[in-house]
């Protein structure tokens, strides 16, 4: 494990030496930042291994996309997306809440900056805008999370679990743009430039939901289980929110936006499904990793679906069109057809909700599954175009390529993930 | 192991295809799919010396091992794939070719895609009746359903983006209602798999998701709305596989369920019968209603799908009829909507009914082979007459032969009469009558050749050695899963 820090500081340091050298360099930064993901990789033990190699790819492919814009801090941005990747790589690998906290910051703040980014200046109005929620919904995290991990040293927590719990959730929610707390989601989506927000939107999307798991999973205690129908009712209310919104707007990054909102609403219910699955056994608090690692898997494959198709449709919106067949298949992971990478990311989050006895909210996960068909399909018709030999397309084909992964049945990604899941309750 | 190298060859045609020119690629998906239809017509004869499953790998519980089911029960339904998919390729290419002139489209590069699309949408149907698992089962069933999207969104008539919507939505809702279920089976701890082998109860809440689902997919009356506008407005070639093949394969899955546990259905019988013999006879009379040929074609379809909810209701021998009911239609109907795209390709997108009539003096090769379509459909001298007779075998078999049962026997009759009436109406108001036109047309042979070869094979089917070695083996495959013991009859 001392290796593993030491590997992932030695990448903090090139990152840090790549992003300096890139003002008299550019190119500094795009391969400083290459080099220390790659190490960042290498300190992923066997557990999370595939979890890392998906991290590496999309965060190697939002670097790669930086090349459309021109910026004026080239180099920089490099840098903060590479330290984004590896905070989003690390954070799956530890067990102390300083660092799943520091993780959360780290990749927070560089979207402040990521966000202004346009070609000839900075877009400092969405920037605000932008700041002063992230601001607003980290420090509701902090407080929420700080709380949780006091309530675990009481003998009886009470109200005081439930209101970190609220806090915790309403900071997540803000955070990756849950309704009805996502008010900043379509105007900094519509405001900005494509690729910035196509890093938002993926890469900074991993990191607060597998904090908040394990904020919640290392928390749970005997309330958890009655106060998850908050989570519930704000999953639900994400999703028809994000799919009306979706299917009722026609600027493609508006739509996206909406369709993040609706996203985020599904990955939520993993936090429905993973506290409610801590039960008491003779006075201990036991976790059911069988029930685990299903939400986790099927969150995590569904967050990378969404970067994948994130990445996909902001960068046909720079490029102003890809390859028609590449819209229509990132379209077709987000719809959750099978054997894409979406439909696994569905499947076995719907397995942990039935489990756990949440019927409604899989009844309400499939109606909007089967609601957000139109627009997706009508965004992939609009940004689809001919073939060209570009780098939208390339990226593209990237981003495909990847949620064609599950062709081959992701049960080695399941599998990892128990593995995972026995660390987290031997952990606890 | 041999049997998976078959169904990989129409896979590898997929992507293969579109790398030929039209004529090519058209003889190489016609090939793929016929190779592994006389393989399947092997097993058939060979009875049990084939392989019954190849393992293909074991998935993390609750999904379970993930293999390949050869049956005689998938046989018979990739036997119908192939034998369709095969003709209805050959027949697509002039078709195809004057659709893509009529859209003012490069002919060369749209068939590459068009043939992508139609390869994997025939494949997909193909590997899911061999699935043996539900996942699998639903992986296959959802690509169908996204190809034949596809293939309507880009090629069809109308306002074909419209209607492709229609049909993406409705089917998709049918097939998460029915993942649904298939979740909810995979949950029961007393099956914790999805492997159909493993799975050995399927209780009521997984019952009712998977049969509103699949009622969908059907359709019957209802939800039914999808199916005309999607059947009328696909390009004609994969009206004759979503209509022939598509739909049927919601019985394939009700099938299966059924066969692992039929309490379901033995509770709810009488309602369900009512409903599908009400469904069949209503849209039965609609099709006399119907001015687009394509519209009464896909009428006609809703109707016929009641025969399978039918079946389903039947005990054994209905099972054995809703196989042989899918078979039947699956040739009748593929015929008849290829007959609609020639009349569509010759006389210049002819559709409405009443501006036919005696087509049979210009195109009566279309005309007979019509003829043959409506015989399926109606049980006449084809494999339908057998679907017929298991039905109505089933009726008396659960019922008994008393006046109760008469109840239901004349229904079912008055059923499979309205199928005959309906197809020598439309006969006649669309091929005999007075001409419109009496020069007769120099047409395509693909446009009629490989009507006839459905058009034989179907007929084929009813005799010996065909018949004999397929019903034998239906039954004890469903005789085994039912538990009916004694000496097989």
């Amino acid at each position: 494990m001392e290796l593993a820090m030491a590997m992932m500081l030695g990448a903090l340091a090139i990152l840090t030496l790549g992003s300096i050298f890139s003002f008299k360099y550019r190119q500094f930064g795009f391969y400083a930042a290459i080099v220390a993901l790659v190490i960042g990789l290498a300190a992923c033990p066997g557990r999370s291994l595939y979890y890392g190699v998906f991290i590496f790819a999309i965060g190697i492919i939002n670097l790669v996309s930086l090349n459309a814009i021109k910026s004026e801090i080239k180099g920089v941005d490099y840098g903060l997306v590479g330290l984004m990747a590896l905070a989003t790589m690390y954070i799956i690998n530890t067990s102390d809440l300083a660092m799943v906290l520091a993780a959360l910051v780290l990749v927070s703040v560089p979207t402040y900056i990521l966000v202004m980014i346009r070609e000839g200046g900075a877009n400092v109005e969405v920037g605000i805008k932008y700041i002063t929620f992230m601001v607003f919904a980290t420090v509701l995290f902090l407080i929420g999370a700080i709380i949780l991990a006091y309530t675990k040293s009481l003998p009886d927590a009470g109200l005081l679990y439930v209101l970190g719990y609220v806090m915790l959730v309403l900071g997540l929610s803000l955070e990756v743009g849950v309704a009805p707390l996502h008010e900043w989601v379509p105007d900094v989506f519509t405001s900005a430039d494509p690729i910035p927000i196509s890093i938002i939107a993926s890469l900074a999307k991993i990191v607060p939901f597998i904090a908040a798991l394990w904020i919640l999973i290392y928390t749970a205690n005997s309330l958890t289980a009655s106060i998850t129908i908050f989570t519930a009712v704000l999953a639900a209310i994400s999703m028809f929110t994000g799919n009306i919104g979706a299917l009722t707007s026609k600027e493609h990054a508006r739509v996206l936006a909406y369709s993040t909102v609706a996203n985020m609403g599904y990955v939520l219910t993993c936090i429905v499904v993973v506290p409610v699955v801590v039960v008491i056994e003779q006075g201990l608090v036991v976790i059911k990793p069988e029930f685990i690692y299903l939400a986790l898997a099927g969150g995590l494959l569904l967050l990378f679906a969404n970067a994948a198709g994130k990445i996909g449709f902001f960068n046909a919106i720079k490029g102003e069109g890809a390859y028609s067949p590449l819209m229509y298949m990132l379209a077709f992971s987000f719809i959750g057809v099978p054997p894409l990478m979406g439909f696994w990311g569905k499947l076995f989050i719907l397995l942990s909700l039935v489990e756990v006895g949440y019927i409604w909210l899989v009844a309400l996960l499939v109606i909007n599954s089967a609601i957000s068909i139109p627009y997706y399909v009508r965004l992939a018709s609009e940004l689809g175009i001919g073939w060209k030999a570009n780098l939208t397309n390339f990226i593209c084909l990237a981003v495909v390529v990847i949620t064609l992964i599950t062709v081959v049945p992701p049960d080695w990604f399941l599998r990892g993930m128990e593995v995972l899941a026995q660390t987290i309750s031997i952990v606890i | 192991m041999i049997m998976l190298y078959f169904l990989l060859l129409p896979l590898i045609a997929v992507f293969i295809a579109p790398l030929l020119t039209p004529k090519r690629a058209t003889y190489l998906s016609s090939a793929a799919f016929i190779i592994p239809f006389f393989s399947i017509l092997y097993c058939i004869f060979k009875g049990n010396g084939c392989p019954s499953e190849i393992h293909i790998m074991n998935f993390s519980a609750p999904i379970g091992e993930i293999y390949l089911n050869f049956d005689f029960i998938s046989h018979a339904f990739g036997l119908t794939i192939c034998a369709v998919s095969a003709m209805v390729a050959l027949f697509a290419l002039p078709y195809m070719k004057h659709r893509f002139e009529e859209m003012k489209r490069n002919v060369k590069s749209e068939f590459r895609k068009y043939i992508f699309l139609y390869d994997l949408y025939a494949v997909s149907m193909l590997w899911l009746v061999y699935s043996g698992n539900l996942i699998l089962l639903y992986i296959f069933l959802e690509l169908t359903l996204i190809t034949a999207f596809l293939l309507i969104y880009s090629y069809g008539y109308g306002n074909r983006k419209w209607v492709g919507l229609l049909y993406l939505i409705w089917c998709a809702v049918a097939g998460v209602l029915t993942l649904a279920g298939f979740i909810i089976i995979a949950l029961d701890p007393l099956n914790n798999t999805l492997a159909l082998k493993g799975i050995t109860t399927v209780g009521m809440l997984a019952w009712a998701f998977i049969f509103v689902g699949m009622l969908i997919e059907l359709p019957v009356l209802g939800p039914h709305v999808w199916l005309p506008w999607a059947h009328a407005e696909a390009p004609t070639p994969v009206s004759a596989l979503l209509s022939p093949l598509t739909v049927g394969l919601a019985g394939y899955v009700l099938l299966r369920i059924a066969l692992i546990d039929y309490s379901f259905i033995t509770t709810y019988r009488m309602p369900i019968l009512a409903y599908a013999i009400f469904s069949s006879i209503y849209a039965g009379f609609s099709v006399f209603t119907q001015t687009d040929f394509k519209r009464l074609l896909a009428y006609s379809t809703v109707s016929q799908m009641g025969y399978i909810l039918v079946a389903l209701c039947l005990g054994p021998f209905g099972l054995i009829g809703l196989v042989i009911q899918y078979m039947s239609h699956a040739f009748g109907k593929s015929i008849l909507f290829s007959s609609a795209g020639g009349i569509i390709a010759v006389h210049h997108g002819l559709r409405d009914i009443n501006k036919m009539g005696g087509l049979h003096d210009s195109i009566p090769t279309i005309s007979n082979a019509a003829v043959v379509g409506f015989l399926n459909l109606g049980g006449i001298l084809t494999i339908g007459m057998l679907g017929e007779f298991f039905i109505l075998r089933g009726v008396v078999d659960t019922f008994g032969v008393n006046t109760m049962s008469l109840a239901i026997i004349l229904p079912v009759i008055f059923m499979f009469m309205l199928s005959v009436w309906y197809g020598f109406y439309t006969i006649r108001k669309v091929f005999y009558g007075k001409p419109k036109d009496t020069k007769r047309l120099e047409i395509s042979r693909y446009f009629y050749v490989p009507l006839f070869i459905i058009g034989i094979l179907s007929v084929l089917l009813l005799f010996p050695p065909l018949s004999t070695a397929l019903i034998p083996g239906l039954k004890a495959v469903i005789w085994t899963f039912m538990g009916v013991g004694g000496v097989m009859p």
